[in-house]
């Protein structure tokens, strides 16, 4: 089980990196490269807030808002031109596991629904305290003008140039999210998703760990807030709200609720998805906004939890052992 | 205006959308307390009341008959969500319930979108009288009729749930859920009458706001949010629910009136916030040990 979880270089693995890297040769439409850089974006999202839902079950709904300060953060100062854009990711970093260190001491005090309530809250009050502070924010209008991004005189201006640092960044996000839960940290993290009494009386600190696992989490959706910021060079108060949470939801639990590779096939699932639904029923609806997503999705996730509570990644891993057990090989 | 008609003039709007926010608070804690469900559909039900009310209307129907046809179409929708979403889930928990409910919220808001664009509606006040007059600010008559459905919402729930057979059986189901089914009560059924009972009270509370302020596709996210706060607030008790409801709305007015209207929403959720987390601190222990 141990070994199962912790991310080695293994044939497959190297297969997956190895189409990574060279998928730009081989499919030359930036159309693609597009979807696929929102994939390692939203791949970074999905597996942090995996780990806190599936694997800590800690119910924190915050993310779109780490996600989203990440992105204003980094834009302000950028735009300002206060700091060079890659200090800004930097400082947005830091900013956010403060911010995220402050909030989480008093709220993590919750548990189970009373602690989603609560941060849903927060991701309420993040929005409209993003569209009040318009000297700030630019309000409901947004923030336009952010600069390209530029790390040691290399300009980041083409779709190709984000994809490969979002991936890097959504790799790098998965080698630590996958090493982590081989810790000490991580093993404190499951030992009390199952059980809190028992892990605290074993002289698990919950409160310390439950904490560091929530800025962590946080830290990795404002880089990748940042990211998004300085690609779409674009920031809005409505990106961050209530439906990017259902999109965030729908990966983790489509992908497989229980584990972190799941949580990165869900976010290409549902971005494809989202995809082929604006290709083939733009033409037959009215209006196609996120709102109208929202019904496919909805009706998706419904199925999902009612007939695969596992997500893709549990019924893989049914098929697979039930050809393991049938034919004998792996 | 004057200081204190513009008080006055607070105090009314605060009360009339605190009742709203009672009412949607006691459809939380109807569902929940009895099934264990947080329902996320909950604000949805107020916005479907207002939108069908103003669709059937908008078609022919007396406003009456389409009140009334809305509080059935609601009901049916509630019913149909109990027995084919929460229903069928094969493995039960809260995380389930709560993301399967927010999933069911967005595909019922999406429906509506669809089908009735994004334009905010109105349907026409009730009573058709002049609005009165109390020492210089406006009393709409519509908000009497607010009012008067919170108190009577308020007091056939009472009754229903001390004086009645069914209701007191609902009432033990709610403390002990197994305890109930052995003795023969059965959880499922009482299951799908809770949800039915919120969609109706929903459905209620979103038609007689919908002649005061606007009714649109996305009204519901935040009575529901609202509606969860007081529930929480109050205790999941129906009394402590309508006194969270109004002293929320009252709140939310003045704060809207003095400081600032775009901040109150912030400010309510703001208060949920730090009203959870006191919740946790057990102050009287922490006194003691400072005595020596």
């Amino acid at each position: 089980m141990t070994s199962n979880r912790s991310f080695r270089l293994n044939l497959s693995w190297l297969l997956f990196l190895w189409a990574l890297l060279f998928l730009p040769f081989f499919i030359r439409s930036n159309y693609v490269i597009s979807v696929m850089l929102m994939v390692a974006i939203f791949g970074v999202l999905s597996i942090s807030m995996g780990l806190l839902l599936g694997q800590a079950g800690m119910f924190s709904l915050a993310h779109p808002t780490w996600f989203g300060m990440g992105a204003y953060i980094a834009a302000i100062l950028s735009v300002r031109g206060l700091t060079s854009p890659i200090g800004s990711i930097l400082i947005a970093a830091l900013c956010v596991a403060l911010l995220s260190w402050l909030i989480g001491a008093p709220v993590l005090r919750l548990r189970g629904f009373y602690l989603a309530n609560a941060t849903f809250a927060i991701i309420i009050i993040a929005q409209i305290a993003a569209a009040q502070l318009s000297k700030l924010t630019g309000g409901h209008e947004g923030l336009l003008g952010i600069p390209y991004l530029t790390i040691g005189g290399f300009v980041f201006k083409k779709d190709l140039h984000f994809y490969y640092l979002s991936w890097a960044l959504c790799i790098g996000c998965f080698w630590f999210c996958s090493n982590l839960m081989d810790s000490r940290l991580g093993r404190a993290i499951r030992s009390f998703h199952d059980n809190e009494p028992a892990s605290s009386t074993l002289g698990v600190n919950i409160a310390r760990y439950k904490l560091q696992i929530f800025v962590l989490t946080a830290v990795m959706a404002s880089l990748s807030g940042s990211i998004f910021c300085f690609y779409l060079r674009f920031v809005t108060p409505e990106s961050f709200g209530f439906p990017l949470l259902v999109e965030l939801i729908m990966m983790v639990i489509i992908g497989g609720i229980e584990s972190i590779r799941g949580a990165l096939l869900g976010s290409f699932v549902v971005l494809w998805l989202t995809e082929f639904i604006h290709a083939y029923l733009g033409k037959i609806l009215p209006v196609m906004t996120g709102e109208v997503d929202a019904i496919f999705f909805g009706l998706l996730i419904i199925v999902v939890l009612i007939f695969m509570p596992r997500g893709l990644i549990g019924w893989i891993e049914l098929v697979l052992n039930f050809r393991r057990k049938r034919y004998g090989k792996s | 205006m004057t200081l204190l008609s513009q008080t006055i003039q607070y105090a009314l709007s605060g009360v009339t959308i605190g009742s709203i926010y009672a009412i949607v608070g006691i459809c939380w804690s109807t569902v929940f307390l009895i099934s264990g469900v947080l329902n996320f559909t909950t604000g949805e039900f107020a916005m479907l009341g207002g939108m069908l009310t103003w669709a059937y209307a908008n078609a022919g129907i007396s406003l009456g008959l389409s009140a009334g046809l809305a509080i059935i179409t609601s009901i049916l929708v509630a019913a149909l969500l109990e027995r084919l979403v929460i229903n069928p889930v094969r493995y039960p928990s809260e995380t389930t319930y709560m993301l399967i409910t927010i999933a069911a919220a967005s595909v019922i808001k999406g429906a509506i979108l669809l089908t009735y664009g994004t334009d905010a509606r109105r349907i026409r006040p009730f009573l058709e009288i002049e609005p009165l007059n109390i020492l210089g600010a406006t009393l709409v008559p519509q908000v009497l009729v607010v009012l008067g459905v919170l108190v009577a919402v308020t007091l056939i729930l009472w009754f229903f749930f001390n004086h009645t057979l069914f209701g007191k059986a609902l009432r033990a189901s709610s403390i002990n859920q197994i305890g109930a089914s052995l003795i023969g009560i059965e959880i499922s059924r009482f299951r799908l009458f809770c949800f039915a009972l919120a969609g109706a009270l929903g459905a209620i509370s979103g038609i007689v706001f919908a002649p005061i302020s606007f009714t649109g596709y996305n009204l519901g996210f935040m009575a529901g949010v609202k509606g969860l706060v007081v529930a929480i607030v109050g205790g999941w008790t129906i009394t402590g629910t309508v006194a969270a409801g109004l002293a929320l709305g009252l709140v939310e007015s003045f704060a809207a009136g003095y400081i600032s209207t775009g901040w109150k929403d912030a400010i309510a959720l703001f208060a949920m916030i730090v009203f959870l987390v006191l919740q946790t601190v057990d102050f009287s222990k922490r006194l003691r040990r400072r005595q020596p």
